[in-house]
């Protein structure tokens, strides 16, 4: 076989299921490739470094005025200041940005010619709530032939994998989260943009842990007996870089944590295949599912765009607003605990949880995202 | 693939497409702004670069629910008009002092970056070829291979191998640019 191009070499790290399994056979078999390619690793670890910029803040309203109070200013404020490509496109391949369609052909490799097609299945753009039991949630283990002990119990640092009833699960991860000594770090190691609170509820106390948590990447590789248009196809789900900044008691101490703040770029899930419609038409008719359940995800509307926040039947929900995006805010029967969950139109999520009521705990919230 | 350039005015668009030009905006402005910061380094700056882009874009595309294009084209249009003012265009302050409008001053994330590696990278940018740096912001602001090709009108198989190379060069720009 001959030895990869640098262009396979390359996309197997970035979208490995878009390489046909031949290269990458070649590549852990071929001294020569595994070499090439971890020079290639190097240089695209370095770019990574320096030009993964952090999240930057932008208030799309505010600059929404500006563009009108531009445009209704003299001719010279409506000439762009700097020069702009008259056709930097040309040619399309038919697909729009927003849906990550892709085809891949023409992948050269030793007289294998591969095409793959990636289709972006799931990328939340709001959240909502969906009531969920102690039974629901051991019904979706059982449907899925998920090993819950192991997936909660502890996922390795870097990978690993499990049989499910209809496929197999891989997952890898960049790394471990690790806790880290400011909010500046955390914000360097996960380019995700995070201030602080201004002002905290009385008894919140100071920051007590910090903790940084690489991206992760799980695989489900359907089998031959999922249904029609999933068979044979695979998901790959992304979550991640995040980080959490958990606050102590009163006494900065950590073992009664009184607030933890989370923030986490959106997952997204992309399909070799299937859609969304054939994804959740399988997942939902798995025997087990509680019917009523797999009612209220369905009601959720599109799928695609849709973060189902699970309630426990327990505790109180209702729908919020954090600077204009939906938010679900839960809290406990008592009122002792609350939490509230959104994504903010930058394509982060954000999670408020603690020992504080729902007034307190919005509070924070609306000072973040 | 060799871009011509325009630096004129076009009319004032009309009220009606103006406003259906208004979700258009919403809807890419953070990801033209992200685009741009990562040639520019500078919040400010990127999104100076981002309102010369969308008013670009509302000349060319009125009404841009209308055409697929529309989102590819804003995003290669932020990666070049960035390259450009990198490369000795950028007039700072210029829409603020024009409009009157204040800026919210810097985030505190670039205060935590590190200004003179910043510097180091944008004049590494600024020294590649254009169709390699375009392809490097593109990439690393977060699109997939398939919306990088899409938006430099090449074959996705090209992307690697573009995204490759371009990375090599960036490499040796920074180590050449390092004072041994």
């Amino acid at each position: 076989m001959r030895h990869l191009p640098e262009g396979v070499l390359r996309r197997l790290l970035d979208e490995p299921l878009a390489v046909p399994d031949s290269a990458r056979h070649h590549r852990d078999a071929c001294g020569r490739c595994r070499a090439r390619g971890g020079q290639i690793a190097q240089d695209a670890a370095l770019a990574v470094r320096v030009l993964s910029a952090p999240q930057v803040s932008c208030d799309g309203g505010l600059a929404w005025a500006q563009l009108q109070s531009r445009l209704a200013g003299p001719a010279q404020l409506r000439c762009p200041a700097v020069r702009l490509p008259r056709r930097p496109v040309r040619r399309f391949v038919g697909a729009s940005v927003g849906t990550g369609t892709a085809v891949a052909g023409g992948l050269v490799v030793a007289g294998v010619a591969a095409a793959a097609t990636l289709t972006t299945v799931f990328a939340p753009t709001k959240v909502a709530p969906v009531p969920v039991s102690q039974a629901d949630l051991r019904a979706i283990t059982s449907a899925m032939g998920i090993n819950a002990a192991q997936l909660i119990g502890g996922l390795p640092a870097h990978g690993g994998s499990q049989r499910l009833l209809f496929g197999t699960l891989r997952w890898t991860s960049a790394g471990q989260g690790q806790r880290v000594a400011s909010v500046a770090r955390a914000r360097a190691i996960t380019h995700l943009a995070y201030s602080p609170p201004a002002t905290m509820p009385a008894g919140v106390g100071s920051p007590a842990a910090i903790v940084a948590v690489p991206m992760a990447t799980a695989t489900i590789s359907f089998g031959a007996s999922a249904g029609p248009g999933v068979s044979g196809s695979s998901l790959v789900i992304s979550g991640g870089p995040a980080m959490i900044v958990q606050y102590g008691g009163p006494s900065g101490g950590a073992d009664l944590p009184t607030l933890a703040i989370a923030t986490m770029r959106r997952p997204v899930a992309t399909s070799t295949g299937a859609t969304t419609g054939q994804l959740a038409a399988f997942l939902l008719s798995r025997p087990g599912i509680p019917a009523g359940l797999a009612q209220e995800i369905r009601m959720l509307g599109n799928l695609r765009t849709v973060l189902p926040v699970p309630v426990p039947s327990q505790a109180a929900a209702g729908q919020v607003q954090i600077h204009g995006s939906p938010g679900v805010l839960i809290s406990a029967a008592s009122g002792a605990a609350s939490g509230v969950i959104w994504e903010s139109r930058d394509g982060v999520m954000h999670a408020v949880a603690g020992l504080l009521d729902r007034k307190d705990v919005l509070s924070v919230a609306r000072q973040l995202g | 693939m060799k871009a011509s350039f325009v630096t004129s005015a076009g009319p004032r668009p009309p009220q009606t497409s103006f406003s259906a030009f208004e979700s258009f905006f919403r809807a890419h402005y953070p990801a033209v702004v992200r685009i741009a910061y990562g040639v520019v380094g500078e919040s400010h700056a990127a999104q100076d670069v981002a309102q010369d882009v969308f008013i670009a874009a509302l000349q060319r595309f009125p009404d841009p629910d209308r055409s697929d294009h529309a989102p590819a084209w804003v995003r290669v249009a932020a990666a070049h008009a960035g390259l450009n003012a990198i490369r000795g265009e950028r007039r700072r302050d210029r829409r603020q002092q024009l409009t009157g409008i204040d800026v919210p001053p810097p985030g505190p994330e670039e205060a935590a970056l590190d200004q003179e590696s910043r510097v180091e990278v944008r004049r590494a940018l600024s020294r590649l070829p254009r169709r390699s740096a375009t392809v490097l912001v593109l990439r690393h602001s977060g699109l997939s291979y398939a919306e990088v090709a899409e938006a430099m009108n090449v074959k996705m198989g090209h992307v690697g191998t573009m995204l490759r190379r371009a990375e090599a060069a960036l490499r040796k720009e920074l180590n050449d640019a390092t004072p041994s």
